[in-house]
């Protein structure tokens, strides 16, 4: 189902939103004057279409820290309130395609064997209305990934600028529900999108899999180790790395809180052992498993690469590491080339 | 350029050294490189968009780097100062690297940017540096360039905050600071952190919650600051990185500050100078201890 949408029934409609009591979520100015996902209270807070939103979607269904549950002593026994579910009703108005597929692959891990109740509770309470992108940053490289400027993965609704306004097409069963539930908003008129920027060949994932499954050992890892500084702030920003920590949070001596906080595998201590073995001693091993988790290990077990293009990586690399350049440099070996 | 390459070709290929670390042009910018081999000192480049403080690579927590064994370092004078603290707190050897000194007038704050050295475009680090060569330096290169372009902004707003009553800095820092993740990527940047255990991580006593929480967020922020008081070397690394865009360099700068007026010291590229964390002088001030 294609409708249309002017900006100002998206105006209307977000105002319409937030006077229900739904949190409206969109790439919006932050405080340093960077554009984030915040909530916004009229479409003129939202910056659609702008420069990339600086940290990824996935802060809004796993949030850098949460409780888990709190714990107070009660005689000898120990009594738990788990947290309450996230159950708001919200949208993300404007996700760019690439964070909106990057919530879809998550899924996957977060459903697997066991499912993730944080991760789900937000995700129901959630419509992602994402917004094609009308120009590629020198950065992106979704196409490469097999995405697209304007691709539909992981969105309820999406919007394709067509002029002054936009088409809106409802993509899943949440998409069609929102957009009939909010029909006074949109309109049947025929409008056409303006054209999405053409895509590039993709990367070949099949052969970089392949070539990784049998290069645990190579020279490009120890390269990589020595460039990288294991800050992990490209991990920090990415929409699809989702790893986290526990940690136990004391208020006095009887009671406190569990909480999971963001963690990431470039540093040190993340695969530290009890025994004090570390499987990953150095930095070369840590890069090599941010990429073999994104393009081997993901993949193979879920069909789908650990990464959508995004570029943020390589923008917030303080040494300049490259995603792009590396999977290009494995393409070339896979095909026999020196690279 | 020539100079660099040709300097490095032969402490290469006289074994002087192993490794030479410098800065490259790279797919988006310029980026560190080690260059192991005469034929590859070609890479090297040393331009204004050469941002790094690549001292980081000289510490101790890169054994990578440290395998590939004597290293020289391509240093402007910020680094330079770091490379003294890593000395100066037996990191390293003075005797174990060669210092490549570079002359300086300024880099730009990004170093993919393809504009040209402005007052908008410089670092925030460089208006007002008066150091146009490091004397911490085996080797100098490059012609003596003219003094960064631009105004002391970063001291002007520190001026701004210092001047505000404690509730509004109060605020101004914890609107700075929700956006903190506890990523710790200020700390894995910087030549400066040198702890094989940061505090951070010690979990048993607790001491600073690693949580995201405006608590553990300040907790964080202040150790790091005071952990850094008269060691910084203002190279803006932990700035540059933060994924969050928190100004750290604020921070770090009035630190600098307090440390200048109450001890007189600012950070050199002199290993001998002894820093304040580091040294007891019965003149110091001790007003506090009653
Ligand atoms: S790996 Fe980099 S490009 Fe890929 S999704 Fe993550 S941040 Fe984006
Ligand atoms: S951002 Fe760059 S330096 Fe930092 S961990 Fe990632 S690849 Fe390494
Ligand atoms: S602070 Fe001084 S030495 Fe450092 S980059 Fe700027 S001008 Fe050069
Ligand atoms: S604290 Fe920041 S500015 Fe100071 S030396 Fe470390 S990375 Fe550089
Ligand atoms: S780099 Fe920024 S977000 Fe990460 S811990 Fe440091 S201040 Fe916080």
């Amino acid at each position: 189902m294609t409708k249309a949408i002017t900006k100002e029934a998206l105006t209307g409609l977000v105002a319409e939103l937030t006077a229900a009591g739904v949190r409206v979520i969109a790439p919006a100015k932050a405080a340093d004057g960077g554009t984030d996902y915040r909530a916004i209270f009229t479409l003129a807070d939202a910056i659609l279409g702008g420069e990339m939103p600086r940290r990824s979607l996935r802060a809004v269904f796993q949030p850098p820290t949460e409780a888990v549950f709190g714990w107070e002593r009660k005689g000898t026994g120990i009594e738990l309130t788990p947290a309450a579910a996230a159950s708001q009703p919200q949208v993300v108005l404007g996700a760019r395609p690439c964070d909106a597929a990057g919530v879809n692959v998550l899924d996957k891990v977060m459903g697997w064997d066991y499912k993730d109740d944080m991760w789900f509770a937000r995700r129901e309470a959630t419509t992602i209305i994402s917004l094609a992108c009308a120009e590629m940053a020198p950065t992106c490289f979704c196409d490469k990934i097999g995405l697209s400027a304007d691709a539909t993965v992981g969105a309820d609704v999406l919007l394709r600028p067509a002029g002054e306004g936009y088409t809106a097409e409802a993509l899943t069963a949440k998409g069609e529900a929102f957009v009939s539930g909010h029909a006074r908003w949109f309109s049947d008129e025929p409008v056409t999108a303006d054209p999405a920027p053409p895509s590039r060949e993709a990367f070949p994932l099949d052969k970089i899999e392949e070539w990784l499954e049998g290069h645990f050992e190579d020279a490009l890892w120890a390269d990589l180790g020595l460039r990288c500084l294991g800050c992990g702030a490209c991990t920090s920003i990415c929409p699809t790395c989702h790893c986290f920590d526990i940690v136990d949070e004391t208020d006095g001596t009887a009671a406190g809180t569990r909480r999971r906080n963001w963690d990431t595998c470039q540093t040190g201590l993340f695969t530290v052992h009890t025994s004090g073995h570390n499987p990953r001693a150095d930095q070369a091993s840590r890069c090599r498993q941010r990429i073999l988790h994104k393009f081997e290990i993901y993949p193979k077990r879920f069909e789908a690469v650990l990464c959508t293009g995004c570029g943020r990586c390589v923008q917030a690399c303080p040494a300049g590491v490259i995603v792009p350049e590396i999977l290009d440099s494995i393409a070339q070996r896979a095909n026999g080339g020196a690279a | 350029m020539k100079e660099l390459q040709e300097l490095s070709r032969s402490l290469l290929a006289d074994g002087q050294v192993n490794v030479v670390i410098g800065w490259e042009q790279g797919p988006t910018g310029a980026r560190p490189v080690f260059v192991t081999k005469p034929e590859d000192a070609d890479r090297l480049i040393f331009d204004q968009r050469c941002v790094h403080n690549l001292a980081a690579y000289l510490s101790p927590r890169r054994p990578n780097v440290g395998k590939l064994g004597k290293a020289a370092i391509v240093a402007k004078p910020c680094d330079a100062k770091a490379v003294a603290g890593l000395i100066r707190e037996s990191q390293i050897k003075r005797e174990d690297v060669v210092v490549i000194g570079v002359r300086c007038g300024g880099v730009l704050a990004d170093p993919a940017s393809k504009e040209a050295l402005s007052a908008e475009t410089v670092s925030e680090r460089c208006p007002g540096c008066e150091s146009r060569e490091p004397t911490l330096a085996d080797h100098v290169l490059g012609d003596m360039p003219p003094p960064p372009p631009g105004e002391r902004r970063r001291d002007a707003r520190i001026d701004e905050l210092e001047a505000m009553p404690p509730a509004e800095r109060w605020a101004f820092w914890q609107a700075e600071f929700e956006r903190c993740v506890r990523c710790n990527a200020c700390r894995q940047v910087c030549p400066l952190c040198t702890c094989d255990r940061c505090v951070t991580e010690k979990t048993q006593p607790l001491w600073i919650e690693s949580s995201a929480h405006s608590r553990g967020v300040f907790a964080w922020q202040l150790t790091r600051a005071q952990h850094h008081a008269g060691r910084c070397a203002d190279c803006g690394e932990c700035d540059r990185v933060c994924p969050v865009d928190i100004p750290l360099g604020l921070l770090n700068r009035e630190v600098a500050r307090i440390v200048e007026r109450r001890f007189g010291f600012e950070m050199t590229d002199d290993p001998a100078a002894a820093e304040p964390i580091g040294a007891f002088r019965m003149e110091d001030e001790q007003e506090f201890i009653r």
